[in-house]
């Protein structure tokens, strides 16, 4: 059902047989069918799902796939705070459309490691010790993919996932050079197995991590697509796995803020990660794919970082890094695109708009609350609500396969298939139809 | 391991461009950049960009929602038509599969991993001199590179012959990358006649056909002229084979920050077993699952001002100005320093200025008067003798002719 890929190397092959008549070419083509086993991925899946729902033609059809912000009227609308970001860069400094530098925007990269490092996990010292080697990225992806490219070539090829996880990051990994991609449990019956989870790291082939170092993926906040988050206290047993077993952490923050509403608290992992009185020395660097897609709502604009930080006293190491990134990204696509950056940097250089980005943050945030509690209302499911378990964005639902696309053919409700459901496309006028098939379907 | 991550030397470029801004001379000259400058020497926001972004955001449906991993469809459309012809028989075919890149090195890229995953062991030929990125942008995901003749360094003209033996004597179906106009960084592009031998070369070798478009329009300042080698490529090799366009709106429409290109693949004419539509579903699959593994969908901003610009008739109209006001401009600076060389009598010869094209004039300095021309002159530009005409104007363009005059003379015996 998920594999469905070599049907379309099949295709593909004859596709090539006539495009040129090399043989080599379809040697290469068989070695790589066999290879490959590739699941789906899934935004083509959310594609493919959102091309059926503008051609359904029921009236209270409902989209609850996409991981996009929507308001109260089921609209996507840009931030009060980035409009006014948007008009401060129409106004000045977009008059200037040169290339930005490799490693990108100036003053977004300052002004990004100061607030991560500084504002919201209080490790000023860091930026000060010139520790972190910080490039602007195509948004969160683009940090993973940059990651992996740099750790495949310098470090380590082999990477522990949660399973489930974001579906594109098996992907991503696996086109940028990693050989070794593993799977630690995550979730059973909807409850985080973090035991499970710590013997999978520490079973073959993770055993020898000294002389090999491996790295590991951990969501920051609001797993995805789960929105399960283990506890502070189930973090520190974990990290001090991690930390144990000479990991390299690669924390994928996609949500900062949308947890709590509050963008500081959101970034207590890489606060833990970084305690230095605890882990003296993370000797493989730690990872920070960072992202304001979501907590901007800068989706389309692309506008993330990555940050290797380097361990104390390994003087000249964040120079050398910074020129391999730049190698990296010369040879992916020269720059980074410069107007999402203008706008987030607008908004972090200004203490009074970054006030009003914090408020629309929280505002976003009560309202997925709130559309939690109303909908617990309605169907008494206790997880929507047990604020230790589910977080942000999406709710994970205990449905099968079977009863998704009940829904959907019934309701033209649609949710993907691997249950995960976009709690910001419910609002007040839906929520009643929503809830009342969800009971239908579970029964 | 970590602690024995190699430092990188810098980016030659940067270093002009640092060493530049720390200059103090009040008459300094950066003939590194390869952006337009105007006559002041400044940035210029063309006007049919500056209509377009008005546009963009009184239009009430304005927002940053994520495109699709393929890219803006109407961006995708008109870049085709705008490279192959709005009467393209390959368009009216249906043969072509258009995605949104990074610009033109984001297209180069997706051409080098797709090579890289189909075609591992065909070799890529480069012009000798190229663009210093081509060569890491195929070697770094393991594609072995060569290169055919181009630049005859004691003529300051274009080697032709060598260039032809060079596609002859490749192996069958080898992979060669063309500047479609405005060669970087020599300027000095094929004559129409020249071109037909080097296509013709390449249909007997059954060779791949990648065109790297980065200069269209900004070139001559007329599309269909600087698409010559393009369309002549589609007409007469894509009978059998496939060929790549990796396509740059960095400078035609001089935005260069946004990151807006397009990469399309022409699918032969030949009838095959397969329907095209299938052909085409497979190959965007696999375009689309290179694009979601670095950067899930590309950027958006840039990718709507020129699908607003190729859709509305007046921005087109006002669009095409513009690269006349660009071309026409550095063509003039081009006039103006062949002719200031040519009347101070400096030795050797300076026609190859107004032949050449595009941003870039190959000079043919040497190393060492590059050198001298920024200790006593401020004048900074590449140290294999390529200088950005961008950077000239009518304020600076006879000193420049002058501290060359006086330089060239210094190393001639």
């Amino acid at each position: 059902m998920r594999y469905i890929i070599p049907v379309k190397y099949r295709i593909f092959k004859h596709a090539l047989q006539s495009v040129c008549k090399v043989s080599v070419v379809f040697r290469r083509f068989n070695y790589t069918c066999s290879k490959l086993v590739v699941p789906e991925a899934p935004s083509d899946k959310i594609l493919g799902l959102n091309d059926l729902f503008k051609r359904d033609q029921n009236k209270n059809k409902v989209n609850l796939t996409v991981g996009i912000y929507k308001d109260e009227k089921g609209s996507v609308t840009t931030l009060l705070s980035i409009l006014e970001a948007q008009k401060i860069v129409e106004k000045s400094n977009n008059h200037d459309l040169s290339y930005l530098p490799i490693a990108g925007h100036e003053g977004y990269r300052k002004a990004v490691k100061r607030f991560l490092f500084d504002e919201c996990v209080s490790k000023g010292e860091i930026i000060e010790q010139e520790r972190i080697s910080l490039i602007q990225t195509l948004s969160g992806t683009g940090a993973l993919a940059i990651t992996s490219r740099f750790l495949s070539t310098f470090v380590s090829d082999t990477v522990w996932i949660s399973d489930p996880s974001w579906v594109n990051h098996d992907n991503i990994f696996e086109k940028n050079g990693f050989k070794n991609i593993n799977h630690y449990s995550y979730v059973k019956n909807g409850i985080l197995t973090v035991d499970e989870w710590l013997d999978d790291l520490k079973r073959d082939p993770g055993k020898d991590k000294s002389t090999k170092p491996q790295a590991v993926v951990l969501h920051a906040c609001c797993h995805n697509p789960t929105g399960i988050d283990p506890t502070k206290e189930e973090w520190e047993r974990i990290l001090d796995e991690i930390y144990n077993l000479n990991m390299i952490p690669i924390v994928d923050m996609a949500y900062q803020g949308l947890d709590t509403g509050n963008l500081k608290n959101d970034a207590y992992l890489l606060k833990m990660i970084l305690n230095e009185k605890k882990y003296k020395s993370w000797s493989n660097g730690i990872f920070v794919c960072q992202s304001f897609a979501k907590n901007m709502g800068l989706y389309s604009e692309r506008v993330g970082s990555l940050s290797i930080v380097v361990p104390p006293n390994s003087e000249g190491l964040k120079k050398n890094i910074d020129s391999q990134l730049q190698k990296i990204v010369r040879s992916i696509y020269s720059s980074p695109p410069s107007y999402g950056s203008k706008i987030a940097y607008s908004v972090l250089s200004d203490p009074i708009l970054k006030e009003k980005w914090f408020q629309d943050v929280e505002k976003m945030v009560n309202r997925l609350t709130h559309v939690r509690m109303e909908m617990h209302k309605r169907l008494e499911w206790p997880d929507l609500i047990n604020k230790n378990q589910q977080h942000g964005m999406f709710y994970f639902i205990n449905l099968n396969e079977k009863q998704i696309k009940y829904l959907r053919d019934k309701y033209s409700i649609y949710l993907t298939l691997d249950g995960r459901m976009s709690l910001s496309g419910v609002n007040s006028s839906n929520i009643d139809y929503v809830c009342a098939a969800l009971k239908d379907a579970i029964s | 391991m970590f602690e024995d991550i190699p430092l990188l030397p810098a980016d030659a470029l940067f270093g002009i461009k640092q060493r530049y801004g720390q200059d103090d001379r009040a008459l300094k000259v950066d003939l590194g950049i390869g952006a337009y400058r105007d006559n002041e020497g400044k940035p210029w926001v063309l006007p049919s960009v500056r209509k377009a972004e008005k546009l963009i955001h009184e239009d009430p449906e304005f927002n940053h929602e994520y495109l699709g991993i393929t890219g803006l469809k109407s961006l995708t459309d008109g870049a085709a038509k705008v490279i192959l012809g709005e009467d393209s028989a390959a368009l009216k075919e249906d043969r072509v599969v258009s995605i949104q890149s990074l610009s033109g090195t984001g297209a180069l890229h997706v051409s080098a991993k797709f090579f890289s995953k189909f075609w591992p062991s065909k070799k890529v030929y480069l012009s000798n001199p190229t663009w210093a990125n081509h060569k890491t942008i195929y070697e770094v995901q393991g594609l072995t590179t060569s290169v055919y003749s181009y630049w005859d360094a004691a003529s300051k003209t274009l080697c032709i012959d060598g260039f032809v033996n060079a596609i002859k004597s490749a192996d069958e179906g080898s992979i060669f990358v063309l500047h479609a106009c405005a060669h970087n960084p020599t300027g000095l592009d094929p004559t129409k006649e020249q071109w037909v031998k080097v296509i013709d070369a390449l249909r007997e070798g059954k060779h791949i056909a990648l065109f790297d478009s980065a200069y269209q329009g900004f070139a001559s300042g007329d599309l269909a002229n600087d698409a010559y080698s393009v369309r002549l490529g589609v007409e007469k090799l894509s009978e059998e084979l496939p060929i790549f366009i990796c396509q740059s709106f960095a400078k035609n429409v001089g935005m260069y920050g946004e990151r807006v290109g397009c990469f399309h693949i022409v699918l032969p004419l030949k009838e095959t077993s397969k329907t095209l539509e299938e052909t085409k579903a497979a190959i965007s699959s696999q375009l689309a699952r290179i694009i979601r593994s670095e950067v899930s969908n590309p950027p958006s901003y840039g990718a709507k001002i020129v699908a607003k610009i190729l859709n509305n008739t007046e921005l087109t109209q006002q669009w095409h100005e513009d690269m006349v006001t660009m071309s026409s401009r550095i063509n003039e600076m081009r006039e103006q320093l062949k002719n200031h060389l040519t009347s101070l009598g400096t030795p050797g010869t300076w026609n190859h200025i107004t032949e050449q094209t595009g941003m870039f004039s190959f000079t043919g300095l040497t190393k060492e008067m590059v050198a001298r021309l920024e200790t006593n002159y401020g004048i900074y530009m590449v140290p294999n003798g390529r200088a950005s005409i961008a950077g000239l104007n009518t304020g600076n363009v006879k000193y420049v002719a002058t501290s060359i005059d006086e330089t060239v003379r210094q190393f001639s015996t």
